[in-house]
């Protein structure tokens, strides 16, 4: 996984003493990129808490941008996507070719890989460049454009009316709610709700879980038989009812929600990567480097982390659908952010108005079922392209 | 084998108090929502704020010591007396007992569908693996995990109620259980129930039977001259049985639950999920923490006859161990 061995040197033309790894040294150039940017990062979030105005936007060029804790979040964990997922696979392409000529077999899941960039590049830069949707009373019920409904159940028509049916305009090309919120508008803005608890809330259980499995796995005894012990009684709550007991003690922000899925939701992948880290922990580069002085944090971050990374990426690429779903439960629940336009509110606004527009709870839906199918598909052609032994 | 039920069983009641702990933690450590707005509804009506909070948290309780609203909490947990719902005007176990059977009513058919079927077309899919039948059922499946119960539920109520006239938009409850027409109300919120469930048990019927249809003995009997039934009967779906039986009670039972609850909510059935949603709803605070703590203790019975089933069914498994 890591950088690319140069396999020219031979033994006696190589300075071991250039190799001793010391101080910053030790930082491969992934992991000082990775650093550097986050500190960065730390600099503009010192600047937005203490140099600007509580109410002002963070940034006012080359856009407005109100940089939200959530946004904060969201650009660590592109950034760690960037450095630890996409930066090795460009570092080592004989490994990123085979992967993808795996990944190709499966047609079905290169297509929704197109679909969901589009979703989620849509989600990502969308809500810069377009105002979240407002209400207006003088557009209420507008159908999407192309359709028509009786004038009647419209109120105030926005696109022009013939023999007493209401047209959509491409003002509302997605047409509007009960309260003239343009559904294109929510839709983006919820494709943006939809990557966040995609993208962030996999990191922190990925985090978490590896975290506690390689701890347990290679420290064993109380400390293991503490750890997998919390993890059982994690897992005895069924997740569904612990995040509704949690959202409606705690909830009312996305922030919150991303959190508490987060936090209570990495016992499963804590489980698998112990058990994997138990097989590996017997290998024989463990024992060596073990032999050769390695401290703890060394083995597990360079020997176990790595080899049991695939493991990991796989089940929590399997989670994010599920996750996607759960937020747009509570959304239709009411328990998500009520601030922010998700699928799930929307679909959960055109109920009671299901037989006079029936756009309002379907449209969302649509862009929530081929998002999850997609990622359904991507995950199950992840999960062959990366894992070898799950080849039959 | 006893020694490790024994201790299994142990776990269960150890987990249980835990769980039962840590949830008086969130609840003691967190704002009560319910407070807020009765003493919000106080003040409005000219109340004095601090007097209003008191008188509030007399009547439940919360002038107590914590150690003592534990205690009540607890002995109240066994003796199953889980408060009074303001909302409803009733005791929360009562409300309960009457919104158990709504939800029974159309889960139970639900679960043996699922069941039945799911593990039928998975056992079919596996022994005729890359036949269309099986892309086809595999296609299925992948619609029906990824489609999201309570818009497919909005779909069912907008095809078959709004345009067809099929089925009531509505459920009514004042119709008799063992009727025609609660057949016909409850046909839908069963289908949505059916689809989630369904889709993962084939998936995973499919994923095990697989295991097994290329194994030595398999081929074995059919170097016998076993036809291909017996073979599917007696040689795959057998030892396939031990890791369906636990995904059967563990999870299929939780996506039931789940589903179950937005089903509800979707159609409108007075059965334990929309119990919940109206509880959160209207901030009733006692109902709210019963209507999540049975579905836990569903899970957790779950859980230990899954587990029970494993030793029961494979004899390979070792019990010195964990």
């Amino acid at each position: 996984m890591m950088g690319g061995e140069d396999y020219r040197d031979r033994f006696e033309d190589i300075d071991w003493d250039d190799m001793q790894r010391s101080g910053l040294d030790s930082l491969t150039t992934q992991t000082a990129g990775f650093l550097a940017s986050l500190g960065v990062v730390a600099l503009l979030l010192v600047y937005d808490y203490v140099v600007v105005a509580n109410d002002g936007p963070t940034f006012t060029t080359p856009f407005e941008w109100d940089v939200t804790q959530l946004d904060w979040l969201l650009v660590v964990t592109l950034l760690t996507v960037v450095f630890f997922a996409v930066y090795p696979l460009y570092d080592n392409p004989r490994m990123s070719r085979r992967y993808w000529r795996e990944f190709r077999k499966n047609r079905a899941a290169v297509v929704s890989g197109v679909f969901l960039v589009g979703i989620f590049g849509l989600g990502l830069v969308g809500p810069l460049f377009i105002a979240k949707p407002d209400l207006n009373v003088l557009a209420q019920y507008q159908p999407p454009v192309f359709l028509s409904v009786p004038e009647s159940t419209v109120g105030t028509c926005v696109g022009p009316v013939s023999d007493g049916m209401c047209h959509g305009t491409w003002q509302y090309p997605l047409g509007t709610t009960g309260q003239g919120k343009g559904i294109m508008k929510s839709v983006i803005y919820g494709m943006r709700v939809s990557l966040e608890v995609g993208l962030i809330t996999p990191l922190i259980i990925i985090i978490i879980g590896t975290a506690v499995g390689t701890v347990a796995a290679y420290s064993g005894g109380i400390v293991d038989e503490l750890l997998m012990r919390y993890v059982d009684i994690q897992l005895t709550f069924p997740t569904f009812f612990l995040y509704l007991l949690l959202l409606y003690l705690y909830g009312g922000t996305l922030f919150l929600l991303i959190v508490i899925f987060g936090i209570t939701s990495w016992g499963s992948t804590a489980r698998l990567v112990r058990s994997e880290a138990l097989q590996r922990r017997e290998e024989e580069y463990i024992q060596a480097a073990q032999s050769a002085g390695a401290s703890e944090f060394w083995v597990i971050r360079k020997h176990l982390v790595p080899n049991v990374s695939n493991t990991v990426i796989t089940n929590a690429s399997l989670l994010i659908p599920s996750l996607i779903l759960f937020e747009a439960a509570f959304s239709f629940l009411g328990l998500g952010d009520p601030t922010v336009p998700s699928w799930g509110q929307v679909i959960s606004a055109g109920r009671s108005d299901i037989d006079t527009a029936w756009w309002i709870s379907t449209i969302p839906g649509v862009f929530l079922f081929t998002t999850v199918l997609a990622l359904n598909f991507v995950g199950d052609a992840l999960r062959d392209a990366l894992d070898p032994r799950a080849e039959d | 084998m006893k020694w490790y039920i024994a201790r299994r069983l142990a776990w269960t009641v150890v987990a249980t108090f835990i769980i039962l702990s840590l949830t008086f933690g969130l609840m003691a450590a967190s704002p009560d929502p319910q407070a807020a707005s009765y003493v919000a509804q106080q003040v409005q009506e000219g109340g004095d704020f601090e007097e209003a909070q008191e008188s509030y948290e007399r009547a439940r309780g919360l002038d107590q010591p914590l150690w003592e609203r534990y205690k009540n909490y607890m002995i109240g947990m066994v003796t199953l007396d889980w408060g009074w719902s303001e909302t409803r005007s009733q005791p929360v176990t009562e409300a309960i007992l009457e919104a158990w059977p709504y939800s029974v009513m159309y889960a139970t058919p639900a679960l043996i569908i699922s069941t039945v079927l799911g593990v039928a077309i998975g056992l079919y899919s596996a022994t005729h693996r890359n036949s269309l039948e099986d892309y086809a059922a595999s296609a299925f499946a992948f619609f029906g995990i990824s489609i999201p119960d309570f818009w497919f539920g909005i779909l069912m109520i907008l095809i078959f109620g709004v345009w067809l006239g099929w089925i009531p938009i509505y459920y009514h409850s004042d119709v008799p259980w063992f009727s025609l027409q609660n057949v016909q109300q409850l046909i839908a919120p069963t289908l949505v129930v059916t689809l989630s469930s369904i889709a993962s048990e084939m998936r995973f019927s499919r994923a095990t039977a697989l295991e097994y249809v290329n194994a030595e003995f398999v081929k074995t009997a059919k170097a016998k001259g076993a036809d291909s039934w017996r073979r599917v009967t007696r040689h795959i779906f057998r030892p396939a049985l031990v890791p369906l039986s636990t995904i059967l009670v563990g999870d299929i039972l939780n996506i039931v639950l789940v589903s179950s609850y937005l089903v509800e909510v979707v159609f409108g059935i007075p059965g334990l999920g929309q119990l919940s949603y109206k509880a959160i709803i209207q901030q009733d605070v006692a109902l709210v923490l019963a209507t999540v703590l049975i579905p836990t203790f569903i899970a957790i019975v779950g859980n230990l006859f899954q587990d029970l089933a494993y030793t029961v069914l494979d004899p390979r498994i070792s019990y010195g161990e964990r």
